[in-house]
């Protein structure tokens, strides 16, 4: 490993020649390339040269500093400077760069530090890396002292008692710092720093802390408080959660700066898991009605987006009772709320509750909602909740979902949005399935044969999938009496596009009809587009009578199919026709 | 199948919004040099026919577009020019666009836009998007060489005159256009400049445009025009129009304008125009694609080191 004289060393001795280069770019490439020159230095070396050299010349761009303090960090380099016996020499390195001003860089150093130090022994903590916290924690800018907040939660467990306290005193330290980017800091790292420190200090220290920084003046350090209040409160016995939790958590959501009230919609789930659901109940359902009431629409939507989870982590015991009395009344408020963004959040999720509530629930309270939601200004509103109509029908049952919702389901079938269109032709399989035939055939068929001249080819292409699926279900003879008539017809149109429209149906519905029907009823139509005066059609005529050819009777292919695609391979001025003609005659050969 | 596989597996990649190899950009360039070599300035397309605006990189919207009309080869295509710069996506867009071309010659036609130039797309983002995805400038060599092979103009079944600008005070009658040597970078000025250009505006006669190029032209311009040259109606592209399309003068220009949300923010509707064999007019409007049909977002490249 190590080099054969000073030879070997020399190409060294240009990257490190490149470290010092004018260059930025030849700067980064050196850098990149730290591990090379480290393992061609040898571990003696590079502990003895290259770490303190690194230490020395760190006044430079950031983007170079970010790779080193990248470098430095992984568990490669750490082999290199001779293994976790000397992995604390690469600590000085990486204090410095967690001084500097470019928070990604002192990010990236603190993330290193904390990857070096889950190598260090015992001993090496104590002698290296707490020393290093406390000179970084009484850095006199304030970028030393945010950086040492990091730290504190992989050294701590390592340490004597009386470096415990000494930890637990510096970061109280750090938690009431002046510079309010410090106390952010240690906001942010207040909760994985509470998980290893004893239960009773955490009662007793952390507890004090957590209600301070969430008491603070600026806004970014109570959020950030409160992102640390899951984990800490699932530290806490249930009395010491009602003592010292909840009414932090109980004035957060009533903060008066929007972004704390958000942040404790975000969280909330988590929250709730943390603090259990007896507690929930008594404070927390309360809180939560009072963020989906919020002044602020972006704390309503975030609040919506939660309401599923929510509901569903409150205890059983109390859950149904709860929801239909605190929770319902906002959401019959929400939804005519005047923002879109918070009705759309609320459409995602709505259709969930109703497995909660049950049967009878959903039908007295939820399908009103739904309904209101269904025939929304906003199209996004509409699409939420089509899309998530199933878990719904799980509960009520189609005939119940079809009584109330097929109305609003007609209307939409008509929507000029063509992907909420496209949202109902996907639910109609599932709809034709409960319905039944006769009533299918009564409200939906009708709609079914209108989606086949949409505008829009993506409407026409998904109801031609449709027609197939229903065929699937109500069989051969259906297709033949209800379906093929207005399909065949289309044949005649004066449009191509709809033309083609009859032959994508066909090509679909040979799938799953009777060799009777498609002789009988679709061949001919298909054979007689074959003269089409739009090569288009010509072509997808070889295309579907391809198709046809393996649903049929060997003799009719010979006599009826492959005379016709000849034709088309071989006459045809077109050199699309002639090639899919030619395609659709192999495909036969290999059939037969 | 042999001959075609290549070209189709270019074609899915392109359609996953997935660039094809510097060597096979080259080689298809090279076919579809062949191709627009043997089309006449003023191309011949036969109805029936979907006409379609400018793009301008929007590859997400591009697909929409075809979701919306139907795909190549099943309905025939006429792009007005104008498929690069702007947008995110100038390289996919108009190599899936050529590809098509090559594979389908007479399914789908292209004309050049004024955005179809060396000179342009320097500035309004194509050639840094080559050199970007593809770490030199061959490939926008090739692609502005391919530029200069593009029909200037369509005529639809004797009938629609089909460009992307407008008119030029230079050209009375369509066989002018037929006598220009098309095979050049577009020229500042001049009747090849103004076809890519120009703009229809209610004045009488010829106006200055204040795009620097081209000129504005009156309702008079165009009657004269049209019935010198026994057409019914001129269509183009080239300006932004909100509900995706516009009449002028009665009815006898048309702005087509297919990039929805243009720049990802004018918040306008785009348009087709589906012509059938009878050339029959139908209008499908489309929005921009949703969030989640788009590809990632495109990000700030990242710095070389991390590669």
């Amino acid at each position: 490993m190590a080099a054969e004289g000073d030879n070997s060393i020399y190409p060294i001795a240009v990257l490190i020649d490149e470290l010092r280069n004018d260059d930025v770019q030849l700067r980064l490439n050196s850098i990149k390339k730290l591990s090379t020159i480290a393992l061609a230095l040898g571990d003696e070396r590079t502990r003895s040269e290259l770490l303190p050299f690194l230490t020395d010349t760190l006044d430079d761009d950031d983007e170079v500093l970010w790779a080193l303090a990248e470098q430095l960090g992984d568990a490669d380099f750490i082999v290199l400077v001779g293994g976790p016996d000397h992995a604390h020499t690469l600590l000085p390195p990486l204090e410095s760069l967690a001084t500097v001003e470019e928070t990604v860089v002192r990010d990236k150093a603190v993330e290193s530090l904390r990857a070096v130090a889950s190598k260090l022994s015992g001993k090496q903590i104590e002698e290296f890396f707490i020393p290093m916290i406390k000179r970084l924690a009484s850095g006199e800018w304030f970028t030393s002292r945010t950086s040492a907040c990091g730290l504190f939660s992989v050294a701590y467990s390592l340490t004597s008692n009386n470096t415990k306290d000494e930890l637990r005193t510096l970061f109280r330290t750090l938690c009431t710092d002046d510079t309010p980017m410090v106390r952010r800091a240690a906001a942010g790292k207040l909760g994985e720093f509470a998980k290893v420190v004893e239960p009773e200090n955490v009662k007793r220290d952390m507890m004090s802390l957590f209600h301070h920084l969430a008491a603070d003046d600026q806004d970014s350090v109570r959020l950030l408080a409160i992102e640390a209040c899951s984990s800490i409160a699932s530290l806490l016995s249930k009395e010491d959660i009602e003592l010292a939790v909840v009414g932090t958590l109980n004035n957060a959501a009533k903060d008066k700066s929007w972004r704390v009230r958000y942040m404790m919609a975000d969280k909330f789930t988590e929250l709730q898991v943390a603090v259990g659901p007896d507690i929930t109940k008594t404070n927390l359902v309360h809180a939560f009605a009072g963020l989906l009431k919020d002044a602020e629409a972006e704390v309503r939507a975030a609040a919506c987006t939660r309401l599923k989870d929510f509901c569903e982590h409150l205890g059983e015991d109390y859950r149904v009772d709860s929801i239909l009395t605190q929770i319902m009344p906002c959401i019959q408020q929400l939804v005519n709320d005047v923002n879109q963004h918070v009705k759309t959040a609320l459409a995602s999720v709505i259709m969930g509750l109703s497995p909660l509530v049950g049967k009878e629930n959903t039908i007295e309270h939820l399908l009103p909602l739904f309904l209101t939601q269904l025939k929304d200004e906003c199209p996004d509103v509409r699409l939420n909740i089509i899309s998530s109509l199933d878990s719904v029908n799980k509960v009520i049952g189609i005939s119940q979902l079809s009584q109330s919702l097929l109305p609003a389901i007609v209307e939409l079938a008509e929507d000029s949005k063509w992907r909420v269109r496209l949202a109902i032709i996907e639910y109609m399989p599932l709809l034709a399935e409960q319905l039944g035939v006769t009533v299918f055939e009564e409200k939906l068929n009708q709609l079914c044969m209108q989606w086949l001249i949409d505008n829009v080819y993506a409407i026409r292409e998904a109801a031609s999938v449709n027609l197939r699926n229903l065929v699937e279900k109500f069989g051969s003879e259906w297709a033949r009496v209800a379906i093929l008539p207005k399909v065949l017809s289309m044949a005649k149109d004066s449009n191509y596009l709809h033309r083609m429209t009859t032959l994508f149906t066909v090509n679909l519905l040979s799938e799953v009809c009777s060799e009777d029907v498609i002789v009988e009823t679709m061949l001919p139509v298909v054979l007689g587009l074959s003269n089409d005066p739009v090569p288009n059609v010509r072509f997808n005529v070889a295309k579907t009578l391809t198709k046809l050819a393996h649903n049929i009777p060997a003799n009719i292919v010979q006599n009826d199919i492959s005379p016709c695609i000849q034709d088309l391979a071989t006459k045809d001025s077109d050199i699309d026709v002639t090639y899919f003609a030619q395609e659709s005659l192999i495909a036969i050969k290999q059939k037969s | 199948m042999g001959e075609h596989s290549d070209l189709d597996r270019q074609i899915e990649q392109l359609r996953r919004c997935e660039v094809i190899k510097e060597q096979e950009v080259k080689s298809l360039c090279s076919k579809a040099r062949e191709i627009l070599s043997e089309e006449s300035n003023v191309q011949r397309v036969d109805p029936p026919v979907t006409v379609c605006g400018d793009i301008h990189g929007q590859f997400y919207d591009l697909k929409e577009l075809f979701k919306v009309g139907g795909d190549v080869p099943e309905t025939n295509y006429l792009f007005l020019g104008d498929f690069v710069d702007r947008g995110f996506y100038s390289v996919e867009t108009f190599l899936l666009l050529l590809a098509l071309k090559v594979r389908y010659p007479d399914r789908i036609t292209l004309i050049r836009g004024n955005h179809e130039s060396r000179q342009i797309t320097q500035v309004y983002g194509f050639y840094d998007e080559c050199k970007r995805k593809y770490g030199s400038v061959n490939v926008w060599r090739y692609c502005t060489e391919i530029f200069d092979y593009l029909s200037l103009a369509a005529i639809i079944d004797e009938r629609i005159f089909a460009v992307h600008g407008g008119l030029s005070p230079s050209i009375t009658s369509i066989d002018q256009i037929r006598a220009i040597d098309r095979k050049q970078e577009v020229p500042h000025d001049g009747p090849m400049c103004d076809l890519l250009w120009s703009d229809p505006e209610d004045i009488d006669g010829w106006g200055i445009s204040p795009r620097g190029a081209g000129y504005l032209f009156g309702n008079d311009v165009v009657s004269e025009f049209n019935s010198a040259n026994n057409i019914d109606l001129i269509c183009r592209a080239h300006q932004l129009v909100m509900e995706g399309y516009k009449w002028h003068f009665n009815e006898t220009v048309l702005t087509v304008w297919s990039a929805p949300n243009y720049c990802y923010r004018c918040g306008n509707v785009a348009a087709i125009l589906e012509l059938d064999e009878n050339l029959k007019r139908d209008f499908t409007i489309f929005e921009a694609a949703p969030n989640e049909v788009r590809g990632e977002p495109t990000k700030k490249p990242i710095p070389e080191y991390f590669l």
